[in-house]
């Protein structure tokens, strides 16, 4: 878990990070929580039978961790303004991805105090990036 | 049809056109559900007590959580406009959430979506393909309020 930020203390540049493990386990509970039972994330011989080398992590999941990773900065007394991801390749199950989000912009604007971030999901191997995407939240000073 | 790139005219109807209203309801068990998945340990979204202490009148919903459609066995789930279209298979492209007043358990909302553009588009690994981008609003039944906006993108191929 991330510890919530103050404003003052964070710096443009910063990056944040959060390592969940993707087991299929994960994935159930995922489809029972979005409605999304979709048989490529849970049912080996379905996602291979469609040409795939194992079942695959639900891109939605993927755009949700951002939003617990931005919901972690924030803390109780902040608050997620928008963010939105791009699903650019797929992610198969049964490994870590690494959910980062790194400061861009820090400002203030109509009373808040704002962190524009880059954001995205990266596999095990650390390189390949699936869900680029940006986001903006408000944060206490 | 699917040889040519332009838009039929039921495409280009489509577009602009707002979707039959969906009730969404946010359930404590839903946002927990979600909480569980995505992975949170703020004990705010599981326990009452935990809420009320970070000042919520009851569990509030992370950031994202809209809640569940109310299921029809009947009706097919479909809030967006419908066309005609010639591809068969999707992908989701990508999300992108607004999050405008705190949704907490009990709330239902409706949402209506509409298909602010369509594309057809050639790509190097699926042939052509129609790019749908979609903006959805949801606003909470008890007092009217917008309490979100998101806007997707579905590939069809």
């Amino acid at each position: 878990m991330v510890s919530a930020q103050n404003w003052n203390e964070v710096s443009e540049g910063q990056v944040f990070t959060l390592t969940e493990p993707m087991d299929s386990q994960r994935l159930v509970i995922w489809a029972a929580a979005s409605g999304d039972f979709y048989q490529i994330h849970y049912d080996d011989d379905f996602a291979k039978g469609n040409n795939l080398p194992d079942i695959i992590v639900h891109g939605a999941l993927k755009g949700m961790l951002v939003g617990r990773l931005l919901d972690e900065i924030c803390g109780d007394s902040g608050r997620v303004t928008n963010f939105g991801v791009s699903y650019r390749g797929m992610d198969p199950a049964r490994q870590d991805l690494t959910v980062h989000a790194t400061v861009i912009k820090k400002y203030e604007e109509n009373g808040e105090h704002l962190l524009d971030l880059e954001v995205g999901v990266k596999q095990e191997d650390g390189s390949t990036e699936t869900t680029p995407g940006t986001a903006t939240i408000a944060v206490p000073a | 049809m699917t040889d040519e790139l332009e838009l039929t005219q039921d495409m280009k109807d489509a577009i602009d056109r707002e979707g039959d209203p969906v009730l969404y309801e946010v359930t404590t068990l839903g946002i927990r559900t979600f909480a569980r998945a995505v992975g949170y340990t703020n004990t705010k979204y599981y326990d009452e007590g935990a809420a009320l202490a970070a000042g919520h009148s009851t569990l509030p919903s992370p950031p994202g959580y809209l809640g569940m459609p109310v299921w029809n066995p009947n009706k097919e789930p479909s809030r967006q406009p419908t066309f005609n279209n010639p591809f068969t298979k999707n992908l989701n492209g990508g999300t992108q959430v607004q999050p405008i007043q705190q949704v907490y358990a009990g709330d239902v909302l409706s949402a209506v979506s509409r298909i602010t553009n369509l594309t057809m588009s050639p790509s190097k690994s699926l042939g052509k393909m129609l790019i749908r981008e979609t903006e959805t609003v949801y606003t909470r039944q008890s007092d009217g309020v917008v309490v979100a906006k998101t806007q997707g993108q579905g590939i069809s191929y």
